[in-house]
């Protein structure tokens, strides 16, 4: 086999590490040697059953019930299952994220976890979570007409955004605002009077806290016509959504949002007919024509890694289970302190992109965070290979396209020592940002 | 204070990244920063504080003797006798006690109604707004445009948390960051293997060098400002112990505020420092929530401006409040608010012309059920930008011509 030149690496790099959560030991050689285009049909489209993922089962989440009073016997006992609900739900997460056979539909995933960004802050239910995460993976690549219709009655996602509290009376704009802004058409794409109208629709829904559950009693509901975007009709939250849905504005946002994510959050979307993929509305659709498309040739397109994405990454090159982990608490604190925990997005527009994730302190965490890992990491892909070879074999191990000058410099200096080596690597500003 | 300080700066630099010395940026620019120019008693240090979320304006500076305002916000309109008087009708929420007493002293300065053209409800496009200075899209922060504006000096402008907030954001070069634990770097062989992971390479993508810049402040910075973490707050010696019903509980803007504290009185040759606070997003049962909020303001900022006072500093430091937007007039039915435009700003020191600025927005007189804006925020950084960063303010906000004299 020919070798692949910077750019091929680079194209593949890109395909492996913002489509999927980078490569398992062997897989980037396996996909070079393949080719692009082969690489990635097979990435780009999700097949329906997983080896990992289908009998993977659920994570321990239960409805509690409302907290029993303060000091009352209870509490203790309350308590201490709420903590161990969210960190089974978490590390369910952090485990499929890393295992799944096929990467793209957690990945997807997690990108509308960050896109209907909602908090456990809030929400303070580990079921609620569970339920919309598993609504996210249900539509993640398939319709977005299906998938905002049932995130418009999503339990979480009411809650955190006080649509319970919105009567007929005094309507409350949160979930109306962001549902037009962040949710289907963007910014300034409505007007404020639409705000105003819209929430009118949302009321008359009514969330259960504890379970998620919500119901919709028609006599809160507004159900005289509304002024909306130019048409004057009645509206309940599905018509509301699928009206939004089928305005033009969503197929650009929602293609400007996979570009941003996925592209570029620093140049903004040049290619407008990619949004013709998105025309039914069909998300793997535009996944896929965003995979393939030239601009991901560019060299202008870097990203940062989110600290989730170099987690995963870094975990999967690793062969490492977070469940398993020995302390797996250790692992939510450094994503706290990276600022990238799931379940917890600072605000409801998710989390930032890029240059946020350059901080002082963000190298300091990731080097104590690789340091860690690397202790319950199996090093085999270096540690077996003679010295004068490790530096291209880890560049493949962790789908680098090439080192720098001064990466090489430094990872030679511990080119003897491949727990060190590693723990460079995973620092290097070519590991750090998706090139 | 100053001298240990000076002589901690000293030891650290000696103990910590000396082969640094020989990257592009050396250790000794940021030692004899510390040593040389360890901010001379009398240089303005800025400290901004952002809102986020959205505080409500119209209960943090409350007419409270309008029946206006009493008849259009029912469930959570505050009484007279419950909030504080400022004059004018005015007066400062109940559980702004510290900030209040400074505002006796003449130290505070209340800019109203502030706010820019065509207000954007969005939480993000409007914070985008204020922390850019530019309406539109924008890629750099008014501060981080700033910092570039200056000579490289990782210490310049330092934001506390883990995430850089885009205020500090610049082109090439931004503000540093402070995480809350301080920095714990690594050391023996792995630390000089890291220090030359910190070098910027030819290939480097702007991504790229930028990692590995961040990586080599972690070395510079860290190695000068964690003995100073590691020594006690300042005093803050004519403090009451208990401030008016917020006692007890170590909240986040306080920690944050005392770690600025510590490092100002240590002389660090910081100009800015960027601190946060957030929760204001108040669409449901507003009143409690919002109070305790303000109240943790209130606290953390006079207990900061008190320890200022033990270490020679108090009259050099501005503290800057702001937040993305004021809330609506009305309440909505949950008892709370949903996003309005203009609130008001607040700059506190021995350095501000205490009392009023700006027009205070007229409840009779509302656009579309929302509060004018009568003063553009950028007139305030305008000021900001010339009293106390000594620079022209075209060089940061373009052809802006408004100003609020608010120092002396």
């Amino acid at each position: 086999m020919p070798m692949a030149s910077v750019a091929e690496r680079r194209r593949m790099a890109r395909l492996v590490h913002r489509f999927g959560f980078g490569p398992r030991p062997g897989e980037f050689e396996s996909l070079l040697s393949k080719g692009f285009e082969q690489a990635a049909e097979q990435y780009l489209i999700a097949p329906a059953s997983d080896a990992f993922a289908d009998n993977q089962g659920s994570p321990v989440v239960s409805d509690q019930g409302r907290r029993p009073a303060p000091n009352s016997p209870d509490v203790v006992a309350y308590a201490t299952q709420k903590r161990a609900q969210l960190s089974s739900l978490t590390f369910w997460w952090l485990d499929r994220m890393v295992l799944s056979e096929h990467s793209l539909r957690e990945r997807m995933t997690w990108f509308w976890h960050g896109h209907w960004a909602t908090s456990y802050q809030k929400v303070d239910d580990a079921l609620p979570m569970y339920l919309q995460n598993e609504r996210l993976r249900d539509h993640a690549l398939g319709n977005f007409t299906a998938m905002s219709s049932q995130m418009v009655i999503d339990g979480a996602l009411i809650f955190w955004l006080d649509g319970q509290t919105n009567t007929v009376k005094a309507p409350n704009e949160n979930l109306s605002r962001e549902l037009m802004e962040l949710f289907t058409l963007g910014v300034n794409r409505y007007s404020e009077e639409d705000v105003k109208e819209t929430a009118k629709a949302l009321t008359g829904y009514r969330v259960n806290k504890t379970s998620g559950a919500v119901t919709y009693n028609p006599r809160q509901h507004f159900s005289a016509a509304i002024k909306v975007l130019g048409t004057q009709r009645s509206f309940d939250a599905n018509s509301l959504s699928d009206f939004l849905v089928a305005r033009d504005d969503c197929a650009l946002f929602i293609t400007e949002r996979i570009w941003y994510r996925f592209v570029s959050s620093m140049n903004p979307l040049t290619d407008t007919t990619l949004i013709s993929s998105f025309a039914s509305r069909d998300i793997g659709a535009l996944v896929k024509a965003i995979g393939k498309h030239a601009s991901l040739d560019d060299p202008n397109n870097s990203m940062v890694k989110s600290p989730i994405d170099w987690f995963v990454s870094a975990a999967r090159a690793l062969s490492i289970t977070p469940s398993k982990f020995s302390n797996p608490n250790s692992i939510t604190n450094y994503l706290d302190q990276l600022g990238q925990r799931p379940f917890f997005p600072p605000n409801v527009g998710g989390w930032p992109a890029d240059q946020a994730w350059l901080s002082t302190s963000s190298a300091q965490y990731r080097i104590q965070f690789a340091e860690r890992l690397v202790r319950e990491a199996d090093l085999s892909p270096i540690s077996t290979l003679a010295a004068n070879s490790r530096l291209d074999a880890l560049a493949n191990w962790l789908a680098v396209p090439e080192w720098s000058n001064r990466t090489k410099m430094a990872l030679n200096g511990a080119i003897n020592d491949p727990a060190r080596l590693t723990i460079l690597a995973l620092c290097s500003p070519e590991y750090v940002v998706s090139a | 204070m100053d001298t240990i300080t000076r002589r901690q700066f000293l030891k650290a630099t000696g103990a910590g990244a000396l082969g640094a010395a020989a990257m592009s940026l050396s250790i000794e620019e940021i030692a004899n920063a510390a040593i040389s120019r360890p901010l001379p008693p009398g240089t303005p240090i800025l400290v901004v504080v952002t809102l986020y979320g959205g505080n409500d304006g119209l209960n943090t500076v409350v007419p409270a003797s309008d029946p206006l305002y009493q008849s259009l916000r029912p469930g959570i309109a505050y009484k007279p006798e419950d909030v504080l008087p400022l004059g004018e009708n005015l007066s400062l929420n109940g559980s702004m006690t510290g900030m209040h007493s400074l505002w006796n002293r003449n130290q505070v300065a209340i800019v109203r109604g502030v706010g820019y053209p065509n207000p954007d409800r969005s939480h993000f496009s409007s914070m985008a707004i204020w922390q850019s200075a530019i309406m539109g899209a924008a890629k750099t922060g008014w501060l981080g445009r700033w910092v570039e504006s200056q000579p490289e000096d990782p210490m310049l402008a330092i934001s506390l948390g883990s995430v850089l907030p885009p205020l500090l954001a610049g082109n090439r070069r931004s503000g540093s960051v402070l995480p809350l634990g301080g920095l714990k770097v690594p050391r023996g062989s792995l630390a000089s293997d890291c220090i030359k992971l910190a070098i910027e390479s030819q290939g480097d993508n702007l991504l790229q060098s930028m990692a590995a810049r961040t990586m080599r402040n972690l070395f510079t910075v860290s190695s000068d400002i964690t003995p100073i973490l590691q020594s006690p707050a300042p005093a803050a010696p004519d403090l009451p112990t208990a401030l008016g019903g917020n006692a007890g509980g170590e909240t986040n803007l306080s920690q944050q505020l005392d770690i600025v504290a510590k490092l100002v009185a240590a002389g660090a040759p910081t100009r800015i420092w960027s601190v946060s606070l957030g929760g204001f997003d108040t669409h449901a049962n507003e009143r409690g929530a919002q109070a305790i909020l303000l109240g943790v303001v209130s606290q953390g900022i006079s207990k900061f401006m008190s320890q200022m006072r033990a270490s020679n500093r108090s009259k050099d430091v501005v503290v800057l409040v702001y937040s993305e937007f004021g809330r609506r007039v009305r309440a909505n039915a949950s008892d709370g608010t949903d996003h309005g435009t203009s609130g008001p700003v607040f700059l506190l020191g021995e350095r501000v012309k205490g009392g009023f600025y700006g027009e205070q927005p007229s409840l009779s007189n509302l656009k579309s059920d929302d509060l004018a804006v009568t003063t553009d925020f950028r007139d305030i950084y305008a000021s900001v930008l010339e009293k106390i960063l000594s620079t022209p303010a075209e060089k940061i906000l373009g052809n802006w011509k408004g100003r609020t004299p608010l120092f002396i």
